[in-house]
């Protein structure tokens, strides 16, 4: 894990990449020592009780708060549960009914689609942003460095709800500042689903970019010097150079952040519900919020959960191409 | 002409960007120190000329304040210190040993750090209504622990193997039992990892806010999320309670947030570059 001083120049970073551990014990800044991400096991016995002993807490956590109820949750979208059929205690099992239910029904596609369309909006502008922004820090005078990341952890570490609050009450239609600042007095963000859409993704966006941010800055620190000036001998222009040396280079932290995007928005509740609670009319209801709708305020667990796997599976196709990734260049040996 | 140009689009764009990303910060200090009649005036005050603290005393003298910072902090550090524990064992167990299975237990610990607990609220919500968990804290604090646990172990184990395995065999050279050369040795040197790790679930436990909106029906065990999120509409547009209540909330996120930030970049693409 690597660090991003707010004060770093490219002496100071360490960079994601070549610092995966993060610990007191890092290399001093400025050495790029590319440390095996495997952890040094110890020279002893490898029929040892002790280790398996270690994992068992954990194992056993794991086991009952999450692999239970993803049990459950399976179990259950097979069912016909209701808050009837839990009061009584009975189990109704009526095969792929909740499923069949629910792909039939027009307003749950809508739903889906919006889910992804919305999704697809908040990575790309959060990659954009976020990857410009990244190359914007290295290039960047000290102080002007130092500005623009302190601003960018405010921005990261004020909590999703009081974010939802204050960008609402900066959109507010009578005293907001927006409003005013675009010289648009007592106008209502939140009258339509796409201008609604376009205050919850600018909400999520402005939080995710200084992760990316830091990141890109982070890859961007680690590429030798030498490469530049290999490249610069070569004839390379500022941009060839950028395009040469830069892209490749940054291409797979890119891929890593898109994806770790895509699955943390496609699942956001908090920022969506604490607007609008999925309003107006229904609009901005996206796939948490439907389920929540469904399952919750109208006690339809069973086809709550059957729209739960369907969220699950669409969210997998992201997940098992990180892990992919990860896997190949994370734990080898 | 280019030449000075090229000096001044970066920094015309650096301004950009602070002024995108630091204004709802000052705004929403701002409005917390600034009288009612101030916040609704045309056009807005920038500066407050006589702040007051009188948000503030009515976020706090709102019935029940105090008791959602108990609610939150109990959740919060029981759901931390449980994690750490578990985790604190699990990742000496991958970092030090090799073992059957290890492999698969770290693919799965990467795995459920991505899993959409956005998804698993309708199961969790009849497990706890079966053993008649629902709307008491406890509930949360389950949660809140599992949800953390992953991210918890993956990262204790990079700080585990950081600390060189010489110095606990040394210790255990010089006549240290296992148990001893890692409570004298290694957990010293954990300090800062544990600390980090730690904070890290306290902010994600802290601001977690869909659980605590499900599950805590009555109003007693709210935690500050549900209390925030409730503020403007409960009590009409009062936006200077509002973002004072938020301020008070976020304080100890952005002085934790600001311990820990430089080791939070990374960890989840630490594996990017190094294919």
């Amino acid at each position: 894990m690597g660090t991003v001083p707010l004060d770093g120049g490219r002496a100071g970073g360490e960079g994601v990449a070549t610092v995966p551990t993060p610990t007191a014990a890092r290399p001093a800044p400025g050495t790029a020592d590319p440390a095996p991400p495997t952890p040094r096991p110890a020279s002893r016995g490898r029929r040892e009780p002790l280790p398996y002993i270690l994992v068992i807490p954990s194992l056993v956590a794991l086991g009952a708060l999450f692999a239970y109820p993803v049990f459950l949750l399976f179990r259950m979208s097979f069912q016909q549960l209701g808050f009837g059929e839990l009061v009584r205690r009975v189990t109704i099992w009526t095969g792929v009914d909740n499923y069949t239910e629910l792909l039939g029904d027009g307003e749950f596609w809508q739903v889906v689609w919006r889910t992804l369309a919305f999704t697809a909006v908040c990575v790309l502008l959060t990659m954009a942003l976020g990857t410009g922004i990244g190359l914007l820090l290295v290039k960047l005078g000290k102080r002007m460095r130092i500005g623009v990341s302190i601003s960018l952890v405010l921005a990261w570490a004020i909590p999703i709800v009081t974010a939802t609050t204050l960008w609402q009450w900066m959109f507010d239609s009578t005293y907001g500042v927006v409003n005013w600042a675009l010289g648009t007095p007592g106008h209502d963000w939140f009258a339509t689903g796409l201008s609604t859409f376009g205050v919850i993704v600018i909400i999520i966006v402005w939080q995710a970019v200084p992760f990316v941010a830091f990141t890109v800055q982070a890859g961007v620190l680690t590429i030798p010097e030498e490469y530049y000036e290999a490249a610069r001998m070569d004839g390379a222009g500022p941009v060839r150079a950028f395009r040469a040396v830069t892209v490749p280079i940054l291409r797979p932290i890119l891929t890593v952040l898109a994806f770790l995007s895509t699955i943390w928005d496609f699942k956001v509740f908090t920022q969506v519900w604490a607007v609008r609670q999925g309003g107006p009319d229904g609009a901005t209801v996206t796939l948490p919020i439907y389920l929540y709708d469904v399952g919750i305020a109208s006690s339809r667990y069973g086809l709550a959960a059957a729209g739960a796997v369907v969220m699950v599976a669409i969210l997998a196709v992201a997940m098992v191409l990180y892990l992919r990734h990860m896997l190949k260049t994370e734990l080898d040996g | 002409m280019i030449r000075t140009w090229s000096k001044v689009w970066p920094n015309a764009l650096a301004l950009l960007v602070i002024l995108f990303f630091a204004f709802p910060a000052y705004w929403m200090l701002r409005t917390a120190f600034l009288p009612t009649i101030d916040i609704q005036s045309d056009p807005p005050v920038f500066v407050p000329t006589s702040p007051t603290f009188d948000h503030f005393v009515t976020a706090v003298e709102r019935p029940g304040f105090w008791l959602y910072v108990r609610n939150s902090l109990f959740v919060t550090l029981t759901a931390v210190v449980l994690s750490t524990v578990t985790a604190l064992l699990a990742a000496v167990a991958v970092a030090r040993f090799r073992f059957r299975g290890r492999k698969a237990y770290l693919v799965l610990i990467l795995a459920v750090q991505l899993a959409p607990f956005e998804a698993l609220f309708i199961p969790y919500f009849l497990v706890f209504r079966q053993f008649d968990l629902l709307d008491r804290l406890p509930a949360l604090i389950l949660v809140y622990f599992v949800s953390i646990l992953p991210f918890t172990i993956w990262t204790l184990r990079g700080f585990v193997a950081a600390v060189p395995a010489e110095l606990e065999e040394a210790a255990l050279v010089d006549g240290c039992t296992r148990w001893q050369a890692f409570r004298r040795v290694v957990l010293p040197l954990l300090g800062p990892g544990l600390v980090a790790t730690s904070i890290f679930g306290f902010i994600t436990a802290w601001n977690e806010y869909l659980y605590a909106f499900v599950f805590m029906r009555n109003e007693d065990n709210y935690t500050l999320p549900v209390w925030l999120a409730t503020f403007r509409t409960a009590f009409g547009d009062d936006w200077g309670g509002a973002m004072a209540g938020s301020v008070l909330f976020t304080l100890p996120v952005l002085i934790f947030f600001l311990i820990v930030q430089r080791r939070m970049v990374g960890g989840l693409t630490a594996g990017a570059v190094k294919g």
